[in-house]
């Protein structure tokens, strides 16, 4: 266009003029020209200016630095038994080197010990009660009903109606929920930049003077939290459905097979319903071929995952909805199966908010090509539901770690003063996946094989370990290299239904005629409810004025209820080994004080290594028995007591401090770079001065939390020889 | 030259106007999209598509970087010069298809232009005719050029004469019509046609040997012994195309804008990167 204009403008000149060809070469070239031009002059031109208002407004912010460069390694989950085991089996030389220049602890979590709140508490630097996130999901107290608690989607309200079209005139509402103020923001303010990558609850990502993608939370195009589609011409189990995913029977004529994709809501035509992208796959040898009705083909390789594929739903004339997915072909004689990963938002068109700048994540995706945006992006329901193997998950696992790393290493090199913090999800996954091959009596090896993987977790510890030894090698001893996790790992033999066992006690109660509830409640007699359990760790009392329902008074009839409770749980035991469930049950007004205390559970239940709250009492149902076996892939977890799964804390500087805590990593970076954290933040400065504090080394392994008597509750550390 | 104008002026003048040339919007809407449908699949067939893709990508990813890291000229400095390296691989890769459109692309943009730039003049306009000779052939003189009129064209005014070989009349157009004017060069015969009132219609203003017969292609190239080297009408009248910019540059302009229009808007429909 910018040629034409110049031709148009220019007539003389167009005798020069050879043809369409060279007008899209010279139009797309002169547009980077210009672009280019335009943005390095402006770019020069407004820097003397931000320069001075930079000073005018904050002066120098590295004046008091005691650094001027921090990088943060999130490697969630990361378990500081585990890895003090095998930094003993010399299987993580770059992270014993760290500790040996500086610290490794183990790291306090956050109570709940799971990664939306304690990485709630890592951005915020406040505890639970002040950030509002407890748990993954919570219960609208108007309706009982769970919502996630970091995110509330709505969409437009302002709307044009054109015949069957409706028009959104403003944007879907996306709103954080994380309440209180992430530090980078501070540091923003401060003028120190930040590279912020994959931080849990940071979707939306909310604007501040620096870079952000969002992490966990960020949901599929569907709007799931991710949803995989099983296309298959066998019906397995005769599902519709699984947990986390949806089956295609398919219908194979000959080698060729049709079948569609189902996409989003289409919420531009009145009862659209889901967009679909129809397909034809044909069975070649030992694979196969896609070809998308009108648009892209690509080989389905037997046994392996394709690239990136990019999805296209129309809404709508010239309205398209961009989504990327990973097509694995499991089979195709005699049955033909094929996997798809959860449909991912496109990072280069994302259709809902992903990063701050917006174009951040189109940056890194025409840098390094597609990658996966999907809050929980490790496929853990299509493993748990054994849609796929093992060696499928820890494929796919891996290759979203590589994503990772890339862009981890660029953020590195441009971050030359500032702060980056990645989050590699790849520790905390494959140990929810993989738990089970370190306990050869776990339940869940039923039926399963249970040794192939059995260095899984310790080829991922490896990986990670080459990682920090790649940044402490770029990055060299000036800048302060932090390596730390939201919490440990602990076993999870034996799930607790803690519905099923207030409906025993007499404090949950279903309607006349039920024995047995559905999922979310269905059947509970809320008027004769005292107390239900939702979500990993929590349990709510039906408080009068705050559930709909309510019918326990404020005052002493709660706290008595809630002393009582806590009681009953410390003293569960489970009938078949005889072990105590519960390490720790904590009243709610006894651990927390900030502003949205309220919205805590009441009870938060600290299970005891090897227990959790069952899948079936996570989604709030009543079953036959309190106690069962878990069999299912995620064999291992953290959402027990906080005490017995501390995170790691590795640093390049000795601390001042034993027992560091999550809180205490922003307040101390805050510090670190010379300025006083926010008063509402509650952590402690963990360096004392540029040379660090007297506390330095390797954690001595007596000093780990014990986990409990359950058999393999937790893969402890060899004993020092 | 002479043979590839013939056919293609034959050709052209086949399927040119078929609404007739009072009717200018058709041809000028139809060509210019059909020269970008050419365009994109002409690119589709014989560029690098990998290569422009990647090389557009990476233009991207540096000016994303000059966005995103702006107050960091150490990395603004390299990342604009990145971008531009890019930009000249990016061209390089558009050689090829730009060689492969230039003759096709400039024949269907000379013909639309014989057809549709000029207007017949009015009657009674005057007009200056040029003659020029030919160096390479030699032996006539300016002195001996003459000019025979049809009826219906006058001579104004005495022919001017020059010592490099150009001649000119300045003639009147009294009727109108297709008026033959015969130029007399020693034994030597050429014509040109004088194009005066009546309809739109397809107005020759040019007839030459040298490499601007290409883009004057309606007459027929004077013999190559011929001493004369162009005949020329110098009063030019641009004929009216409505909405649509007028004159050989207008008409240029509007092929090149419109085709681009339609290549960058089919592109994605042709599965065509550019």
């Amino acid at each position: 266009m910018v040629a034409a204009a110049a031709v148009l403008a220019l007539p003389g000149t167009a005798e020069a003029y050879i043809g369409p060809g060279a007008g899209f070469a010279f139009a797309g070239s002169l547009a980077v020209l210009v672009g280019a031009f335009a943005l390095a002059l402006g770019t020069i031109l407004l820097w003397p200016f931000t320069w001075l208002v930079r000073t005018i407004r904050v002066g120098n912010p590295y004046k008091n630095a005691l650094t001027r460069r921090v990088i943060v390694i999130g490697l969630d989950g990361m378990d500081p038994g585990i890895t003090l085991r095998f930094m003993r089996e010399g299987r993580l030389p770059n992270l014993k080197k760290l500790a040996e220049t500086g610290v490794f602890r183990p790291l306090s979590t956050s109570n709940p010990s799971m990664s939306p709140v304690a990485w709630s508490t890592f951005s915020t630097g406040v505890d639970p009660s002040r950030h509002g996130i407890y748990d993954f999901i919570t219960r609208d107290p108007c309706t009982y009903a769970p919502m996630l608690s970091s995110t509330d989607i709505k969409n437009a309200e302002r709307v044009l109606n054109i015949g069957k079209y409706v028009i959104p005139l403003e944007k879907p509402k996306i709103k954080l929920l994380q309440k209180s103020q992430a530090f980078w923001k501070t540091l923003g303010d401060k003028h120190i930049p930040s590279i912020i990558q994959r931080v849990p609850i940071t979707f939306p990502p909310v604007p501040f003077r620096g870079i952000l993608l969002s992490g966990m939370c960020v949901p599929d195009l569907r709007g799931s939290q991710g949803t995989f589609s099983y296309f298959s011409t066998a019906n397995r189990d005769g599902q519709a459905a699984f947990t986390g995913g949806e089956q295609t029977v398919l219908r194979r004529k000959g080698n060729v097979i049709r079948s569609r994709i189902v996409g989003p809501d289409n919420g531009m035509v009145k009862g659209g319903g889901r967009m679909t992208l129809a397909f034809t796959l044909t069975v070649r040898g030992d694979g196969a071929h896609l070809a998308f009705d009108g648009g892209e083909s690509f080989d389905l390789p037997l046994g392996a995952y394709t690239p990136w594929v990019h999805l296209s739903f129309r809404a709508g004339p010239g309205v398209n909805v961009a989504g990327i997915a990973r097509f694995y072909l499991q089979s195709v004689d005699p049955e033909v199966s094929l996997y798809m990963t959860p449909i991912h938002i496109d990072p280069e068109a994302p259709a809902m908010p992903i990063s701050h700048p917006a174009v951040y994540s189109v940056y890194l995706a025409k840098r390094f090509g597609a990658f996966a945006t999907l809050g929980l992006a490790e496929d853990t329901w299509a493993l748990n539901e054994r849609v796929i193997d093992e060696a499928a998950f820890f494929e796919q696992a891996m290759a979203f770690c590589d994503e990772r790393e890339k862009m981890f290493f660029d953020a590195v090199e441009h971050t030359r003063e500032g702060l980056v913090t990645t989050v590699f999800d790849t520790t905390d996954r494959v140990q929810h996946m993989f738990y089970r091959y370190l306990d050869p009596t776990h339940p869940a090896n039923r039926d399963k094989e249970s040794t192939a993987f059995a260095d899984a977790i310790q080829r991922v510890y490896t990986h990670m370990d080459g990682i920090v030894g790649k940044t402490l090698a770029e990055v060299g001893p000036e800048a302060t290299v932090i390596v730390m996790s939201d919490h440990g790992f602990t076993n999870f033999r034996r799930g607790v239904n803690l519905n099923t066992w207030l409906y025993e006690q007499g404090y949950l109660c279903l309607k006349e005629g039920h024995t047995l509830s559905g999922e979310w409640f269905e059947h509970l007699d809320w008027s004769r409810t005292r107390a239900f359990s939702l979500g990993l760790t929590g349990m709510f009392i039906n408080r009068k004025g705050r559930e709909a329902s309510g019918i326990v008074a404020e005052g002493d009839e709660y706290r008595t209820l809630v002393k009582e409770l806590c009681c009953k749980l410390e003293a569960l035991v489970d009938p078949e080994s005889g072990d105590r469930a519960v390490r720790k049950a904590r009243a709610a007004f006894e651990c927390f004080d900030g502003p949205y205390r309220l919205d805590a559970p009441d009870i938060l239940v600290g299970y005891e290594g090897g227990f959790r709250n069952s899948w079936a009492c996570a989604t709030g149902s009543v079953t036959t028995t309190v106690f069962e076996d878990n069999t299912k892939s995620w064999s291992g977890d953290h959402c027990v007591d906080p005490d017995i799964v501390p995170g790691v804390f590795f640093c390049n500087r000795p601390i001042n401090v034993e027992d560091p805590h999550i809180a205490d990593i922003p307040f101390s970076i805050l510090s670190l770079f010379g300025h006083a954290p926010p008063r509402h933040m509650q952590g402690r400065m963990l360096f004392e001065s540029a040379g660090g504090g007297p506390v330095r080394g390797v954690v001595d392994a007596s000093r780990l939390p014990q986990s409990g008597s359950a058999p393999g509750a937790r893969i402890e550390p060899e004993p020092t020889p | 030259m002479a043979l590839f104008n013939h056919l293609t002026t034959a050709l052209f003048d086949a399927i040119l106007a078929p609404l007739g040339h009072g009717r200018p919007w058709f041809d000028l809407v139809l060509w210019p999209v059909l020269g970008g449908i050419t365009a994109l699949l002409v690119i589709k067939a014989v560029s690098n598509q990998a290569g422009i893709t990647r090389a557009k990508g990476r233009i991207q990813v540096h000016l994303l970087e000059v966005v995103l890291f702006r107050d960091d000229l150490r990395t603004v400095f390299p990342a604009t010069a990145k971008a531009l390296a890019y930009n000249l691989l990016y061209l390089a890769y558009n050689i090829v298809p730009m060689l492969v459109m230039i003759v096709p692309m400039t024949t269907i943009l000379v013909q639309l232009v014989s057809h549709y730039a000029y207007a017949p003049l009015r009657v009674g306009d005057s007009v200056t005719m040029v003659v020029e000779l030919d160096d390479a052939v030699g032996g006539v003189a300016a002195a001996d050029v003459t000019l025979d009129l049809p009826d219906g064209v006058v001579l104004e005014a005495p022919p001017v004469r020059t010592a490099e070989g150009m001649v000119a009349w300045r003639l009147s157009a009294q009727t109108a019509g297709d008026h033959l004017l015969r130029v007399h060069a020693g034994a030597s015969v050429e014509d040109k046609v004088l194009s005066v009132g009546g309809p739109a219609r397809k107005v020759s203003v040019l007839r030459t040997k040298g490499w601007e017969a290409f883009l004057y292609p309606s007459e027929a190239v004077p013999a190559s012994g011929s001493p004369i080297a162009s005949i020329s009408i110098l009063n030019r009248r641009d004929a009216p195309l409505g909405p649509f910019p007028a004159g050989e540059a207008g008409i240029l302009a509007w092929f090149f804008g419109a085709s681009l229009l339609a290549g960058f808007l089919l592109k994605d429909r042709f599965g065509v990167t550019i």
